[in-house]
């Protein structure tokens, strides 16, 4: 009787499974849709493309067909643009003279934090002394004193450089200092036992240790360098892309503005990216 | 092994943390006095708290005694003698950005050894803990028991006639520790080097040490000294033998005394969380 029963069971299942068409490939397009989910979550660099092209589309919809010309203009246009806007007087001079403000500014802002910053972070006494000066600069919104940057250094570039410094170098400090302190003390008592003198310890022990919260540090005060930069050359001035945008504003040309901003948002990637690169060189421990 | 001379000697050296009448202040060291043989393995052992890790310390050059004087190899010791003493910590000293490799030659940098010198030393000393595969791992690859052992190979690169081992197992499970102690005892047989090894563990001072010098609880002092006669290296079967047994048995009456006291003095207080493991 069991016996009878099973098979009769088996033999009800199995033409179900082969012999039904319709479930048949509903169960293939489940495991289909299984596959596509699993090579998705592998690769997220596919969806954040997705995401990307969303947005662009939607933004091209809206540009065309919803809203004025005159204060948007599609990222096909903008893309479109971008060989006039190069090649428009004044515009490569100008990019050359923000990446030099750029890349001044931030050297400046690493030259003088990381020093700040390690003297800060290794001396408690200093820590306390001045701290909390440094955390109450850090916060306070320093776009209330650009018009005195702009009067002590004037409206060329050295204004839009120290503006830079202002907002970059904050961070470094802050995050130097936090790097520094996290340091296991058996670290420096065994390189002290096995005889480390200070510059052993500075650049042995010190330094690797706080490799990463200094390029965590970098990037922060890489884009704080990149806002106040810009900031200052919003304000005023004559040349760089501050001026630029104001004037392609000013005269209803949005495609230019948003190519221009295009070409700003590479310079930006490109100065990260170096930074990226340098940093995981010296993460292959972790 | 001991050939009669003293390598280190101890005179009435005595500790303590922070200034008389202050809240936190603790007599961690009495009075003591010690000759350390050369070439001979000595134990420190004793209840939590009892200054055996503060006397190394003071031996090593990281802390200055509040009184008493230490003579390293016939000179007083004011500070650390890389040349004379390499250490071995509990916790894992390794630097975790360099690889095992890299944390002995920097040993080496530090110490002054001529760069010429480092790979070779390097690798013999990487050959005799038996880590010479790992030579490119990094410390967050290795097991805890590995990790002591390129401790001990950065301490043997050193070529320090002292090494001082602060409970060097005491973060290691206990199959690792008795396997690392078997090493040990093989490795140091062939060294001659003077150690002074403090560890909380009965079994591990008698088979790893020729002296055993038991500390009183705190203010501790040595109270007694304990030979343990058996050639290096050991056999493992020594640990089955009754003179083990009988040597450990013997060491575990003169403790739990002093453990009893310092358990006593110290659970009233309720502060053994914040000063037991200190000194």
């Amino acid at each position: 009787m069991t016996s009878i029963q099973s098979r009769g069971v088996a033999t009800t299942a199995r033409p179900r499974e082969g012999g039904n068409p319709a479930l048949d490939s509903r169960l293939r397009g489940d495991e289909r849709m299984k596959a596509a989910r699993t090579f998705l979550l592998r690769h997220p660099g596919i969806v954040r493309l997705g995401a990307v092209i969303v947005i662009l589309l939607a933004w091209e919809i809206a540009a065309r067909f919803f809203m004025d010309p005159l204060f948007i203009s599609p990222p096909s246009r903008v893309f479109a643009s971008l060989g006039a806007v190069l090649h428009t007087e004044g515009i490569p001079n100008a990019l050359r003279l923000t990446f030099f403000e750029l890349a001044v500014g931030f050297a400046i802002a690493v030259a003088a934090g990381l020093p700040l910053g390690l003297a800060l972070g290794l001396q408690p006494f200093a820590r306390r002394s001045f701290m909390p000066i440094v955390l109450l600069v850090y916060g306070m919104p320093k776009v209330t004193f650009l018009p005195l940057f702009i009067l002590f250094f004037g409206i060329g570039p050295a204004s839009k450089i120290a503006f830079g410094v202002a907002h970059g170098i904050f961070p470094i400090i802050v995050t130097v200092v936090a790097g520094v302190q996290g340091l296991k003390p058996i670290l420096l008592i065994s390189a002290r036992s096995m005889g480390a003198s200070r510059r052993h310890i500075l650049r042995w022990v010190i330094f690797p240790h706080m490799i990463p919260s200094f390029f965590a540090g970098m990037r922060l005060g890489l884009s704080g360098v990149l806002l106040g930069v810009l900031l200052a050359e919003l304000y005023v001035s004559t040349a760089g892309i501050g001026y630029f945008t104001t004037m392609f504003t000013e005269n209803f040309q949005p495609a230019k503005l948003f190519g221009l901003i295009a070409m700003l948002a590479a310079m930006a990637i490109v100065l990260n990216e170096i930074v990226r690169r340098a940093e995981h060189r010296f993460s292959r421990w972790r | 092994m001991s050939t009669g001379e003293v390598a280190i000697r101890i005179r009435s050296v005595g500790h303590q943390f922070g200034e008389v009448g202050e809240a936190r202040h603790i007599r961690a060291l009495a009075d003591t006095s010690l000759d350390i043989v050369r070439g001979e393995l000595l134990c420190l052992i004793g209840p939590s708290g009892c200054g055996k890790s503060t006397l190394l310390n003071v031996i090593g050059g990281l802390l200055a005694p509040t009184s008493g004087t230490v003579e390293v190899a016939g000179k007083p010791v004011h500070g650390p003698m890389p040349h004379d003493i390499a250490y071995i910590f509990q916790e894992n000293a390794l630097f975790p950005w360099n690889t095992v490799d890299e944390n002995v030659r920097l040993g080496m940098l530090f110490q002054g050894v001529p760069k010429a010198e480092h790979a070779a030393r390097a690798q013999q000393s990487l050959q005799a803990v038996g880590l010479a595969e790992f030579a490119d791992h990094y410390p967050a690859q290795l097991s805890g028991g590995m990790r002591q052992r390129a401790s001990l190979a950065r301490a043997l690169s050193l070529q320090t006639g002292i090494l001082l081992m602060d409970e060097p197992f005491g973060a290691l499970d206990e199959q690792t520790r008795m396997i690392l102690g078997e090493d040990l005892s093989v490795l140091l047989a062939r060294t001659e080097k003077t150690i002074v090894f403090v560890t909380h563990s009965l079994g591990e001072a008698v088979f790893l040490a020729d002296r055993v010098a038991v500390f009183s609880a705190r203010p501790g002092t040595v109270k007694k000294i304990i030979r343990i006669d058996e050639p290096h290296p050991r056999n493992p079967a020594f640990v089955t033998s009754e003179k083990f047994t009988a040597l450990r048995n013997e060491l575990y009456a003169l403790l739990h005394d002093e453990i009893r006291k310092a358990v006593g003095s110290d659970a009233p207080r309720g502060r053994r969380g914040a000063n037991g493991g200190a000194p």
